[in-house]
């Protein structure tokens, strides 16, 4: 074993070699794996984005640090590291709703979202939200947006990887931080569907 | 609710009984910080599932990686600590122990990795929207 410390790359890089050769020496399959990841996709990610979220929605302060650098502001929060270099937060308003996808491949804010879910890999997705993204939320998705808002789809590239900021759901007002973070759903963070309504 | 939230469930539960039988670790360990802990994490089980190795012999040599560990922990300059590498280690220890796997192939496979971008194919920024769907009037 090397005597230096390695660093969060570096060891990211041989578990994806080691998967590689695993793989191409039939020990296991991709979809093996993919499919245990799936199991605990949930546990690394979409929490620590609620929590950013949370915060903007009760410190308009933070909340402009977070539109204006949210590598920066994420870092505040301890977050950070691969794929999450460059980090540009869009925000949902009454008139503009944003959703992200990566045309090209699945690049994608892991350390505030976790794991990418399969659909948005998926060629299916990649392609149709761009081409009409209204149609896609709504028939996808079951979001239906009002007609009066603008849809901006934000493409994702390794250089630069945008999240959505949803707006803050109706019926919150008295809730604390972390109840408001209980309401951050992934999909709302990617786009796809709203910010979960507070249990009546 | 997902349709296979309960065969999921199922699955979380047969991996929880292996996990369970592991060194604990610290609390709240078991948890996932990076993206490779969960990748790692998901290829031990998949091999041993596959039937490459014991899940003893996996969990020996979790053990033996941590008790190493914590030997070199007397030396201020020891590396901090990180369950899940020493998960990978575990987890190369047995392939290589079985022959399946090659230090040197690894090391060589991991130069190409860092060598190689990241989404090499899609490294430029894109700064306005790719698409704008405007208002329905």
């Amino acid at each position: 074993m090397s005597e230096h410390v390695r660093t969060q790359e570096e060891i990211a890089a041989r578990v994806k070699a080691l998967e590689s050769i695993l793989i191409e020496k039939g020990i296991m399959t991709t979809a093996a794996v993919d499919r245990l990841v799936e199991i605990y996709e949930n546990e690394v990610g979409p929490q620590l984005g609620a929590k950013v979220v949370a915060r903007a929605w009760t410190d308009p302060e933070f909340k402009q640090k977070l539109l204006a650098d949210a590598t920066r502001a994420c870092a505040e929060f301890g977050i950070g590291g691969l794929q999450g270099e460059d980090m540009v937060v869009v925000e949902n308003t009454a008139d503009v709703h944003n959703v992200i996808v990566c045309t090209l491949c699945s690049c994608y804010p892991w350390p505030v979202l976790g794991l990418p879910p399969n659909w948005y890999k998926e060629p299916a997705y990649r392609s149709r939200i761009v081409r009409e993204p209204r149609k896609v939320l709504s028939e996808d998705f079951g979001y239906n947006l009002p007609d009066s808002v603008e849809v901006r789809v934000w493409d994702s590239s390794s250089e630069m990887r945008y999240w959505v900021l949803p707006r803050r759901p109706e019926g919150s007002d008295g809730l604390s931080e972390a109840e408001l973070a209980d309401l951050v759903i992934r999909d709302s963070m990617i786009g796809v569907g709203p910010a979960a309504s507070p249990a009546s | 609710m997902r349709p296979d939230a309960t065969e999921l469930g199922e699955a979380r539960r047969r991996v929880e009984a292996l996990v369970t039988q592991l060194p604990a670790g610290r609390p709240g360990e078991h948890a996932f910080n990076e993206p490779w802990e969960i990748r790692a994490f998901a290829m031990a089980v998949a091999a041993y599932n596959n039937g490459q190795y014991e899940w003893s012999e996996f969990q020996l040599s979790l053990i033996e990686s941590i008790r190493q560990w914590e030997q070199r922990g007397k030396d201020p300059d020891a590396e901090p600590w990180s369950y899940y590498e020493h998960w990978l280690t575990a987890l190369e220890t047995v392939l290589a122990g079985s022959g399946l796997l090659s230090e040197s192939l690894l090391d060589e496979r991991t130069k190409a990795v860092l060598a190689t971008p990241r989404d090499a194919s899609h490294q430029h920024a894109h700064r306005e929207p790719v698409a704008v769907d405007p208002p329905v009037r």
